[in-house]
């Protein structure tokens, strides 16, 4: 039995997220969670986990076009049907570890995990959305950009007016990079993009543009994850990251070109 | 007992004789096996790779089904296989990050990078947290089904649900870890 002197348990902020509780202990969990603004805090971003979780999930409750030959009622002769199906992926695993060389040199960096040093809100990471940006579609084979430099008025007419920014994209070429393309990307919430460039060896950079919430300026600073440079600044309404697996000289000697290009 | 909702559909069955087989009653859970399989994995086809082994031993073990609830009983084989699978891959990882890597279903407007960071984090908690999220969370469990399904405490269930839940949130904050501030 629970009436409002019961303790609110952990227990009970679960079952709260989870529709778990009576109405009568609902409301006493709600009149605790007011006066509590950690606990309301940490409930609020486990709905939160929740309804990204099912929203992530729920497209793929569906029937699969050979489900029916999955459930064929099994024979005694011949090896089962996964024999065939494990032997095929033993072989495409193979082709894909021989290929994905470069792929798992980024995937590696990805799941080396770093330590939090410091809390900061969500809006404030754009060297570490730079940096995702960059681990994420540099290694795309096929479909790095969605729009190619071949359209390149496009591209920048096109970003320019998601970002509501006159956007130019730098001409990196002195340095040896030439533009690949770009795509609009999330960046603090906001319609943001995303400028991709090549050099002669393939080696690639992004440089990412994303709405500051607060005009303020900042000056210029790296941030280094494994090999990765990343090398950022906000100017005014518009924060810039240039991200790259180049030395840090390097980088700098582009992210200064790109800031002369911008601020021009 | 856990909720069968497999069983109200069955009854409801469009023809007698087709619900009367084992294989047509395991038909009809395709989707939320589906579903499940997908939550556990690392992508898309590692999901239908698990699928597929699941529905192997559900039918190859469907004399050891106890008449109820097939459901739930399909989902501890489910875990059980997936929990198996972590133990053997963690011993001879493979390369993991191809391009079916992240989550492709529908909502294709959605966020890649968000979709990116939701799989990562997923795929840092160990299978004991990942399975108990996943059956409260997305599959609507109760936790004392979960402690059924999965043979544990209730206790357990409830340890193993909010470690989940916090290693989720502090993986998803992991990066942002710069503030962009004027230096002193």
């Amino acid at each position: 039995m629970t009436d409002e002197h019961t303790p609110v348990t952990e227990s009970d902020l679960h079952a709260f997220v989870d529709g778990r509780l009576d109405d009568e202990r609902r409301r006493q969990v709600e009149l605790f969670l007011k006066d509590h603004p950690e606990e309301a805090a940490e409930v609020q971003l486990w709905q939160a986990q929740a309804r990204d979780l099912k929203a992530a999930f729920s497209g793929y409750a569906r029937f699969g076009e050979n489900d029916h030959t999955l459930l064929r009622p099994t024979t005694q002769s011949g090896p089962p049907a996964s024999f065939w199906r494990k032997t095929g992926l033993l072989a495409a695993s193979l082709i894909l570890f021989l290929s994905g060389a470069a792929a798992g040199v980024y995937a590696d960096r990805f799941y080396a995990g770093k330590p939090p040093v410091a809390t900061a809100s969500a809006l404030e990471s754009l060297p570490g959305q730079s940096k995702t940006a960059f681990l994420v579609y540099a290694s795309e084979k096929r479909h790095p950009v969605e729009v190619g430099a071949d359209d390149q008025a496009h591209l920048i007419t096109w970003l320019g007016k998601r970002l509501n920014y006159k956007l130019v994209a730098p001409d990196l070429r002195s340095e040896g990079f030439s533009l690949v393309g770009g795509r609009l990307l999330p960046v603090n919430g906001k319609a943001g993009a995303m400028l991709m460039y090549q050099d002669a060896g393939g080696e690639r950079l992004t440089v990412l543009l994303g709405r500051n919430p607060h005009s303020t300026e900042t000056s210029f600073r790296f941030e280094t994850s494994g090999s990765i440079e990343t090398f950022y600044w906000i100017d005014g309404e518009i924060g810039y990251a240039v991200t790259g697996e180049v030395t840090r000289a390097k980088l700098q000697a582009i992210a200064e070109e790109c800031y002369r290009q911008f601020e021009s | 007992m856990p909720h069968a909702p497999d069983e109200g559909s069955r009854a409801k069955g469009a023809s007698p004789l087709s619900a009367e087989t084992f294989e047509n009653q395991v038909l009809t859970l395709m989707p939320s096996l589906r579903r499940y399989s997908r939550s556990l994995a690392k992508s898309d086809s590692d999901g239908e790779d698990l699928l597929q082994d699941c529905v192997e031993k559900v039918l190859v073990r469907r004399s050891q089904w106890r008449g109820i609830n097939l459901r739930a009983w399909a989902f501890t084989i489910m875990t059980n296989l997936y929990r198996d699978r972590h133990r053997r891959s963690s011993q001879h990882p493979s390369v993991e990050f191809d391009e079916t890597l992240g989550l492709t279903a529908e909502d294709v407007s959605g966020d890649p990078l968000e979709k990116t960071r939701l799989q990562q984090a997923l795929n840092a908690l160990t299978p004991e947290y990942r399975s108990v999220l996943m059956l409260v969370v997305v599959e609507g469990y109760a936790y004392q089904d979960v402690a059924e399904m999965l043979s544990i405490p209730i206790g357990t269930v409830m340890s193993r649900l909010s470690r989940a839940r916090r290693q989720m949130a502090a993986h998803l904050a992991r990066d942002n870890i710069v503030t962009l501030r004027r230096p002193k």
